[in-house]
């Protein structure tokens, strides 16, 4: 039940970039707020309730850290609220503590939002065209990652078996490692010698070669490119002209509210917020279907 | 003439990354102020990744090459994942380094970069992503670079690793430091690298012992290959 991963690659990967890119650098805390709570619904539609729990605490605790740590890092700021150590602990700076907390919770949200959406054999199809050349020791590499991790614990038993580096030492356990490694090494290369052979004998490289791939651009796809430029123009535009500017020093900015503010406010949100309404109207119509079986 | 065709392609998606940086550069001042510092910093790294892959795509690879360079970042990240329980000792660098000095700086930047983005698939992806691949995609080509010294003396292997290791960690903080308070703040940054001393130092003493241990053989295992399959 994945419906935004169902999209067209290349639409994830615009929608993840502007969502990102205006949430990590734009210093509006509404902004901030909007990309956190997108990322943070968005992240719960597509994770099990334990993993939930596991997640909400670990991201408590980074942000308390965050909030906790600025203030003694920066005595910018006007306003003094006590002195540690003759350094001035600011509102300005613990106010600042909170935005980057939110900021660098909702960036993590949303890279791994990004990294269960944007799977490997979607990256290497999106980045073909550009880097064929690349995509492939990409999607090659992915290919041997298990190969090896496999072939490691069938040379590390081996060697166990034999008596080698078999105490719990730290040095056996590094002379033990080292060795696997190298043994890897010259097993992986002649495979993988082979593999080039083989290649070539296929004809890899001659012209009129093409690529297999099932991804196809539809009509929803074509919708949803427009709806996500059209509400980043909105948002980039309120940034270009200043609409949206907020600063933390010396002293704390009134929050922008102007109308133009509140549009790009709306069309923000509505970027942040699209793949969990997304996924939710699915979730329903899903739902919806099943009871009238 | 279609081969023709693509070389200027290529040429010209080279010219434009090269525009994109002062294009970048003003974007940041114009829509992120009060963060143009960490915006710029990011965009143009991911710019200076992108003109090294393009540059390694002008050119036609035979399929040995390519073959290497995913076995050896494969094997670097597989290391990065089996030897995860020893705190520290990741053989990444140890591996990168040793692909360039046998196959050159551009495959040692290639198996450095790539493995920093085929790692992040297992550990996470974030925004540190591209300055893990600059870095250590810089390292590799540095190592091939210098390859005809690192690779008959052993003291300059070892301060090789060593230096890498350091600096990894450093670069890696100037990038936290510019993130965390949209400027550069030398109190944080003095905080970061002090606080991670004892695994920056840790990390830069394993990478010379993967370095001196695996020298020796896998040279030997490599130059064994090259002369077999005629590399």
């Amino acid at each position: 039940m994945r419906a935004f991963s169902s999209l067209h690659p290349a639409v994830s990967m615009l929608h993840f970039a502007a969502v990102v890119a205006v949430g990590m650098f734009s210093t509006n805390p509404v902004i901030e707020v909007l990309s956190l709570a997108g990322g943070a619904l968005f992240c719960a539609t597509l994770t099990s309730p334990e993993q939930k729990k596991k997640d909400a605490v670990f991201y408590v605790f980074m942000m308390l850290a965050v909030v906790i740590t600025n203030p003694l890092f920066s005595h910018n700021g006007v306003t003094e609220l006590l002195f540690i150590n003759g350094n001035p602990i600011t509102l300005e700076s613990v106010i600042y503590g909170c935005y980057m907390a939110v900021t660098a919770a909702s960036v993590m949200l949303w890279f791994k939002v990004f990294g269960e959406i944007m799977t490997s054999d979607k990256i290497v199809f999106l980045f073909g065209r550009l880097l064929p050349q690349i995509s492939l020791v990409l999607s090659m590499a992915f290919r041997y990652v298990p190969l090896i991790k496999r072939q490691a614990v069938k040379v590390s038993r081996a060697q166990k078996a034999m008596g080698l580096y078999s105490s719990e030492k730290v040095v056996d356990r590094i002379r033990s490692a080292v060795s696997v490694i190298s043994v890897l090494i010259g097993w992986s290369l002649e495979n993988a010698v082979e593999t080039a052979k083989s290649m070539k004998a296929r004809g890899y490289g001659l012209k009129g070669k093409t690529n297999y791939s099932d991804f196809r651009f539809t009509k929803t796809d074509f919708c949803f490119v427009f709806g996500c430029l059209f509400l980043l123009v909105i948002t980039v535009s309120g940034m270009a002209i200043g609409k949206l500017d907020f600063y933390y020093y010396p002293s704390i900015t009134a929050v922008p509210s102007d109308i133009y503010s509140l549009i790009c406010y709306a069309a923000y949100g509505l970027l942040a917020f699209l793949p969990f309404t997304f996924e939710s109207g699915e979730m329903i119509r899903w739902k919806y279907y099943k009871s009238r079986i | 003439m279609l081969q023709e065709g693509g070389q200027m392609k290529r040429k010209l998606s080279f010219l434009i990354v090269l525009l994109l940086v002062p294009a970048v550069v003003l974007a940041g001042l114009l829509l992120f102020d009060g963060k143009q510092y960490a915006f710029t910093s990011a965009a143009v790294v991911t710019l200076a990744v992108f003109a090294f892959f393009l540059s390694f795509e002008k050119k036609e690879n035979a399929g040995t090459k390519l073959v290497l360079i995913a076995v050896m970042t494969a094997l670097s990240v597989a290391g990065r994942i089996v030897f995860a329980a020893i705190p520290a000792f990741k053989p990444v660098t140890a591996v990168v380094i040793i692909t360039a000095i046998y196959f050159g700086r551009e495959a040692g930047f290639m198996t450095g970069a790539l493995s920093a983005v085929l790692s992040n698939f297992y550990f996470g992806q974030g925004q540190w992503t591209p300055f893990q691949m600059l870095t250590w995609g810089l390292i590799g080509w540095l190592a091939g670079l210098l390859a005809a010294k690192l690779k008959t003396s052993r003291v300059l292997l070892s301060a090789y690793g060593f230096v890498a290791g350091i600096s990894f960690s450093l670069l890696m903080d100037i990038w936290s430091t510019l993130w965390f308070d949209g400027g550069f703040n030398l109190s944080r940054y003095l905080t970061l690298v002090v606080s991670a001393l004892p695994h920056t130092l840790l990390y830069a003493a394993s990478n010379i012992v993967f370095l001196l241990m695996l020298n020796k053989p896998v040279g030997k295992k490599l130059d064994r290959i090259k002369i077999k399959y005629g590399l």
